[in-house]
């Protein structure tokens, strides 16, 4: 065995068949939306909205105000940080971008995300410097 | 009989392996812990927003009417296609307090829950309110305790399924 042969797994095992860059799964959601507007996103980020049951909620409510920063579920649990500057890992993985946008869309707005919004949601938190 | 080498040295065997025996069974695991969480899409379906919490702690049928409720699931709606909640809710009801895999603890936990009851928090059982009823209310509140289903934030090896009395380490704010 050679080094080849210990290389070649080793590559297959860093770079799973779903992994995919911030840009590319921003670019389909733009496709879709027809744009993207970094402001518009950031806007949406901060923006409260009242639930049925009275409560405030935004997407601060757990990610905080500063989306480089470790955030909390509203069980305690610590949530990595948002922006991909701040979190390698972050959009690279359409199935698991689709479930928490379908999941914490209807947390925060009690209604599903449209595509518009989650285009520019991501627009913004690339923007993230 | 004189105090010689080998009387001492009996002595000391003696006063180790009591002093091992008595460590043993009150400090260690058997009697505070269960299997971690060893299936995959459960763990991390399930600890994606909380800790994944043991299938021991509940009985099969607090686990089945969870899974079917998943929508309404404490406030959110935490609904998984239908294979994933079947399979997770087959790994949780084969490894439930009243399961055939259930160890001593979680055999006590199922047995102080009324027949024809189904919690759905195990912070409201009588097992949960027996272990932690000298906790004093001002302790829960603390920033870093915040809710009573964040049991890492004192048994710092609950993920691992360790509950055990020397770990616990209550934050101070």
């Amino acid at each position: 065995m050679n080094l080849f042969h210990l290389a070649v797994p080793l590559l297959l095992l860093s770079t799973p068949a779903w992994s995919e860059t911030p840009q590319q799964i921003l670019a389909q959601y733009q496709q879709q939306a027809g744009g993207a507007s970094a402001a518009r996103g950031e806007k949406f980020f901060f923006a409260k909205n009242t639930l049925p049951n009275g409560e405030v909620v935004s997407c601060t409510s757990c990610h905080t105000d500063n989306p480089k920063a470790v955030g909390k579920t509203r069980a305690h649990k610590q949530v990595e940080p948002l922006a991909p500057v701040a979190n390698r890992e972050r959009f690279t993985d359409p199935a698991k971008v689709e479930k928490w946008f379908k999941r914490n869309c209807k947390d925060v707005l009690a209604r599903e995300c449209t595509v518009q919004e989650k285009a520019d949601f991501v627009a913004y938190l690339i923007s993230v410097k | 009989m004189g105090i010689t080498l080998k009387n001492l040295g009996i002595l000391l065997a003696a006063l180790i392996s009591s002093g091992f025996f008595l460590g043993y069974s009150w400090g260690s695991g058997s009697d505070a812990s269960f299997p971690p969480v060893s299936h995959k899409l459960t763990a991390e379906e399930c600890g994606s927003c909380h800790m994944a919490f043991p299938a021991g702690l509940l009985p099969a049928r607090s686990w089945q009417h969870m899974m079917n409720t998943l929508d309404r699931h404490f406030g959110e709606d935490a609904s998984l296609s239908p294979e994933e909640t079947a399979a997770i809710t087959r790994y949780l009801v084969d490894n439930a307090a009243d399961s055939r895999n259930a160890n001593l603890l979680m055999r006590r936990i199922a047995s102080g829950i009324p027949s024809g009851t189904a919690p759905q928090r195990f912070t409201e059982t009588r097992h949960f309110g027996y272990l932690h009823d000298e906790v004093p209310a001002n302790i829960w509140k603390r920033a870093k305790i915040g809710s009573r289903a964040n049991c890492v934030a004192c048994h710092t090896r609950a993920e691992s399924g360790s509950f055990i009395e020397r770990e616990i380490k209550i934050p101070k704010d």
